[in-house]
């Protein structure tokens, strides 16, 4: 029994009725009426129908990748044009070529410089706190649109634990991990061959019926549905979605046989299968040494997977639809000792492909040295609130989490609306 | 101030008996290699001298240490050595005579506690108040619980885990009238409480293997255990948390406060919440737009620990410069350093200067942008600052923490006796008096505000003994009545006709599972990892290469495990049931399918993240009272086809052990109900169980089955 009834000023829905009808994927009920669609207008909104939210854990250097630099600046890599009209570095040979295709935000802004501290900032849109946790875009998206599949998960955290994803909402609202891409969802094959596994189901419902009929209580009945979507997934071609293997090798190579590589194809297969939004992380990106070495193998994986994913999603025609968005936790220092950059919160860049974003655009701009946003600064909060509002969102919509206090998604950032079609 | 100052382990001519072996190595405890079961005898109590605790423990080895008695649970008896180190013996291995002791000493220190009459009476006072209410509103009390769904709940309700088989039928085949109390007692004093109970603080302290940087808070978590099985109240356990002084790694008490060392508002705001119910999160930042504190209220109180610092920044940074750039020369491995350098840069030191000053932002005009701030304790009403417990000393700033300790630990503090005694009643009966506990701002709003008045005058003449105030609610008419549905809180206060239908807990679930695969010996695997953290403790705070070559030379030494014990959950790590083997005293957990089968509360805190414990809920330590019952699939897949599934319907299982050496088909099915559900099965139930296993299905299938069932997953 969960007493912190989520109190949201016009829904106001017990925790159970939550619970069970929106984990996990029962029955797909938006909680904001009306999935706001219809309602909102302005560019972009409501274009994502899913998300992919890659996070380059360790912060990647900006000057190094998305924001080349001359002069005292520069890297170890060369600026090298593309076919969009704006510049990348050599580090991102395959990026280059589906330039056309993303748009680059080189005005990042933000103060925390501290590892753990700016990867919450960057997973959630808000400072890390002691007395509260907040969710990620995939927790808000099950508040607001309702969960996305009947069978699949809605949110699902590739090559990163869950992580307390849902923040202040339910439990239930927490990312689906997937640690090892290869590997797929756990436990999700019988045991036993399939005549003892039907007898021993069959036994359950006879053992477990006068239970579920003399306590008819909506914690019992939730589970009770927890089970049959269990044993219909089991059944359902959907879970093929965790299943990478079930792609040709050819596919597989293109996006690289690596940890990362493996979850963007993953990441692919899920949403196309009907999760809204997938997380995948890699790690490796703190810099302060060998960041050529750095750039070419951390780098390369990257590059490689990232366009891969994004030429794959475009061919597939679900680009136009689905939000791949990059982050990371800050950039790096304009000065390259020869050897490696510092953390360098003040301006670093991120990316947005498809979802409705432009097509070959660069938004917002650092100063010379890459040191300081200068045009259109965009928050932490503000690119959550982006991600938002392209993903249909009510960005000034007020939550009350259990202890009282109200958020909203993107804490109160604005959307970067300059970078929607 | 309070420095628990525990002393490394003597290796002199009186060897250290503890519960289990920890290993080879000169700095560890020796034990007893091969535990020789002891039947205990009967105290004689005539002959024995019990005027004081102290006595000296022997093993049939003859191997001697003493230590005074501190409390009793099961075979587990606590001590503590005049070096003032708390020890866990486990009975069974000593001398008879030790047993007896402990035994006649329990008993004598009982006495002293609630009478029978008066838990009687509480008990019925409260039974009286809830049923004044329900009357008024037309409503009734449940009906009287059934034998089988008193067990089963009071076995979670107080050791954490269900009832096995024989303990289920040796409570439903007795038929004293007296026997409900008398189970109580018994199952208040044993060794599946202290974990219990430990569970429960560990969601609400946050208790995480490490507090960042490295730094391993293993000695809090000891610590914490040793107050629940000796018996610590409430007021003085609380007390020492915040009045503790010194280094993660020499002093457990310390570890509440360190938690948030780098975060200190952030403590003091969980401080309060914690402790009195004070819903300040708010005005950390802001005037609280809803309840009455203000940002001021919140700095005057958080000054309160403005002269205490938790976090040697300096030092830490002095640390890394001994492996990083030019530091690489020392030869020292960084982690090894960064080990060490965490638990003494945790440290608690009163600086002697309060420096808590209002923020530069701030935006009412009732004090300057940083302007220092001055320590003043909150109240929640107009005459509350006049009662004694207010009259504190706040002008010296090297004994701030002790003044706000004795005002909070204070009997008649507003507030710190209501909320422990409403957070103990929301434990036992699935929901608070007053909820959110976290708000206890306003009493009146309370489902019952005399009950909650009583309860408090209950926990005061408890003297916040957790285990007496509990053992009047268990002996209460409305504990022992049947669970209700899961109540539409919008529609009304929910005024406790009976306790709650609630999902087990995590913890609950790990550890029933357990008990159905490897039996009830899992209660006397005790997980102890701090003592060895105190190797790590630098001579002088210093952080010189030459220091940490000593610090590591005697670790190694000791055949300390540098690198940990794996787990910990930051990314996603397994357990290694190996390493974390020789930490175990008392009896050393399984391993089976690859999972280490030792109860929640010892194993890595929180679980690592693909643990079962956590699937099930375990919160993730990061926010204050996070473990949650939802459902999901992963956990339905967990149960189906997971290890856990693969663990119980095994021929190795205890359940099904205990189910086969039964007669005939008949009996066989009913142990198997009574190990995982505390009762016999129905005829239909029987019929449709046996006929599945003359249907080609095994025992083995029917205990996947009843596993898998939603009536073992909840508690009635």
């Amino acid at each position: 029994m969960n007493t912190n009834i989520l109190r949201d000023p016009q829904d106001r829905r017990t925790f159970v009725e939550r619970c069970a009808r929106a984990a996990f994927g029962l029955t797909i009920l938006p909680f904001f009426a009306g999935a706001a669609a219809a309602e909102q207008r302005g560019a972009g909104f409501g274009k994502a129908k899913r998300i992919i939210m890659i996070h380059l854990d360790g912060g990647l250097s900006h000057i190094d990748s998305f924001d080349p630099k001359e002069g005292a600046s520069k890297g170890p890599g060369s600026a090298v044009s593309t076919k969009a009209g704006f510049q990348l570095t050599s580090f991102l040979p395959e990026t280059v070529k589906v330039a056309d295709k993303i748009t680059v935000i080189r005005s990042m802004a933000a103060k925390v410089g501290v590892h753990e501290n700016a990867r919450y900032l960057m997973r959630t849109g808000f400072e890390k706190r002691g007395t509260i946790v907040h969710p990620t875009i995939g927790a808000w998206g099950q508040h607001y649109l309702g969960a996305s599949s009947k069978t699949l998960p809605s949110s699902v955290a590739v090559n990163h634990s869950s992580a307390h994803g849902n923040g202040f909402f339910p439990a239930t609202y927490s990312p689906l991990p997937i640690l090892d891409p290869d590997a797929g969802l756990a436990n999700s094959k019988a045991t036993v061959p399939d005549e003892k596994a039907a007898k021993r189901t069959q036994l359950l419902a006879q053992l477990d019926a006068s239970f579920s009929k003399s306590v008819p209580d909506e914690n019992v009945r939730a589970y009770n549905d927890f089970y049959d979507t269990t044993m219909q997934l089991m059944k359902s071609s959907d879970l093929a979605a965790f299943d990478i293997n079930a792609e040709k090798a050819e596919v597989r190579d293109r996006y690289g046989r690596n940890k990362f590589g493996q979850g963007c194809l993953l990441a692919r297969r899920l949403v196309e299968g009907g999760v809204r939004f997938v997380e995948v992380h890699s790690g490796g990106w703190d810099m302060h040494k060998e960041l050529e070495d750095g750039m070419e193998d951390r780098g390369g994986e990257f590059d490689r997977a990232f366009a891969a994913l994004v030429a794959d999603l475009d061919a597939r025609g679900l680009l136009d639809s689905t939000l791949v968005a990059v982050t990371t936790e800050f950039g790096r220092k304009p000065t390259f000792d020869g050897n490696g950059r510092g953390h360098h919160p003040l301006a670093f860049s991120t990316v947005l492909a498809g979802g409705g974003a432009k097509r070959g655009f660069v938004y917002g701009s650092s100063d010379e040295k890459g040191y300081k946003a200068k045009d259109n600064p965009v928050t932490p909060g503000d690119f959550h609130a982006t991600i938002a509002w392209a993903a249909g969102m009510p960005i000034e919509k007020e939550v009350i989490a259990p202890s009282g206090r109200p958020f909203t998604v993107g804490n109160k950032g604005r959307a970067a609306l300059g970078v929607f079609a | 101030m309070n420095r628990i100052v525990f002393s490394l382990i003597a290796t002199a001519a009186v060897a250290t008996l503890s519960a289990a072996p920890l290993g080879k190595g000169k700095n560890r405890r020796q034990a007893l290699e091969t535990p020789t079961p002891v039947k205990p005898v009967a105290p004689k109590a005539p002959t024995m001298d019990l005027s004081s605790p102290w006595h000296v423990w022997s093993d049939p080895q003859g191997r001697k240490i003493e230590a005074a008695f501190c409390a009793l649970g099961g075979s587990i008896c606590t001590v503590q050595t005049r070096a003032g180190q708390t020890l866990r013996l486990n009975l069974d291995t000593l001398v008879p005579a030790d047993g007896a002791f402990a035994r006649a000493f329990a008993a004598k220190l009982n006495e002293s506690r609630f009478q029978d009459a008066y838990v009687k009476q509480a008990a019925y006072q409260i039974d009286h108040l809830i049923g004044t209410t329900l009357v008024s509103k037309g409503l009734k009390f449940n009906v009287p619980v059934s034998d089988e769904q008193f067990v089963r709940r009071l076995y979670l309700d107080t050791v954490g885990r269900v009832p096995t088989a024989e303990e289920a039928s040796s409570f439903l085949g007795n038929a004293a009238p007296d026997k409900r109390a008398k189970l109580i007692d018994s199952l208040l004093h044993s060794p599946g409480y202290t974990m219990h109970m430990y569970n429960w603080l560990a969601d609400t302290f946050r208790v995480q293997d490490e507090f960042g940087k490295g730094a391993r808070a293993y000695l809090f978590q000891d610590w914490l255990k040793d107050q629940l099985a000796a018996d610590r109240p409430w007021d003085a356990l609380v007390k020492d948390m915040l009045t503790a002084d010194g280094k993660l790694c020499e002093n457990g008490a310390a570890g509440f406060l360190l938690r948030d060392a780098q975060m200190p508002l952030d403590g003091v705001s969980n401080m309060l919440t914690t402790f009195l119910g004070a819903n300040v999160a708010c005005a950390q930042c802001h005037d609280h737009p809803l309840a009455h504190w203000t940002q001021r209220d919140f700095y005057e109180m958080a000054a309160f620990f403005g002269a205490t610092d938790g976090y040697d920044q300096g030092a830490y940074g002095k640390a890394r410069k001994l492996t990083n750039g030019k530091g690489a020369a020392t030869g020292l491995d960084k982690r090894q350093v960064q080990q060490i350098a965490g638990v003494n840069v945790f440290r608690l030191l009163d600086t002697g200067k309060q420096e808590l000053d209002f923020p530069k932002d701030y935006k009412y005009d009732d004090a300057k942008p940083g302007s220092p701030v001055t320590p003043r304790l909150i109240s929640w009403a107009s005459g509350d600052a006049k009662m004694p417990s207010y009259q504190v000393n706040s002008s010296n700033p090297q004994t701030l923490r002790d003044e706000f300790a004795k005002w909070m630990t204070n009997p008649e503090n507003p507030r710190f006796a209501t909320n422990i005694a409403n957070r103990t009643w929301k434990k036992v009966f699935g929901l608070a008096v007053q909820e959110p506990v976290s708000d206890l701002d306003d009493l009146t709003k309370a489902s019952n505000p005399q009950l909650l008045g009583h309860l408090t005058t209950i926990m005061k003449a408890a003297k916040f003994d957790l285990r007496q105030f509990q053992r009047v609610l268990f002996n209460s008419q409305t504990y022992q009545r049947a669970a209700s549905l899961t109540p539409d809180l919008e529609k009304g206060p929910y005024l406790f006709p009976g306790p709650l239908l609630r999902r087990m807990t995590a913890e609950q679930t790990w550890d029933s599972v357990l008990v159905l695969a490897s039996g009830r010996e899992v209660d006397n695997a005790l997980l102890r990892r701090g003592d060895e953290m105190q190797l790590f403790s630098l001579p002088g705070n210093e952080m010189t290469a030459a220091n940490f070559k000593v610090v590591i030379e005697r670790a190694k030494e000791a055949g300390m495990q540098m690198g940990g014990y794996g787990g910990g959950g930051k990314k996603g790590k397994g357990v290694n049931p190996q390493k974390l083997m020789a930490a175990y005293e008392g009896v050393k957990p399984q391993q089976r399918n690859g999972l280490l089968l030792a109860r929640a509360s010892e194993l890595p805190q929180p679980a690592p993240e693909s643990h079962f414990l956590r699937l099930f809920g375990q919160s993730d330590r990061l926010v204050a009272d996070s473990n949650t019952t939802d459902g999901s699939v992963p956990q339905a897949l967990m149960m189906m086809n997971g290890p856990i599934g693969q663990l119980i319907s095994d021929s190795n299982s205890s359940a099904v052990v205990a189910a086969n050496s039964a007669k005939g088909r008949d009996e066989q099915v009913d142990s198997l109900y009574l190990s995982f559900l505390a009762r016999k099965p129905s005829i239909t139930e029987r019929a449709a169980a046996t006929k599945s296993l003359e249907g080609g299905l095994a025992l083995t299938d029917v205990a996947w089955t009843l596993l898998n069932s939603r009536e073992f997953l909840f508690v009635q």
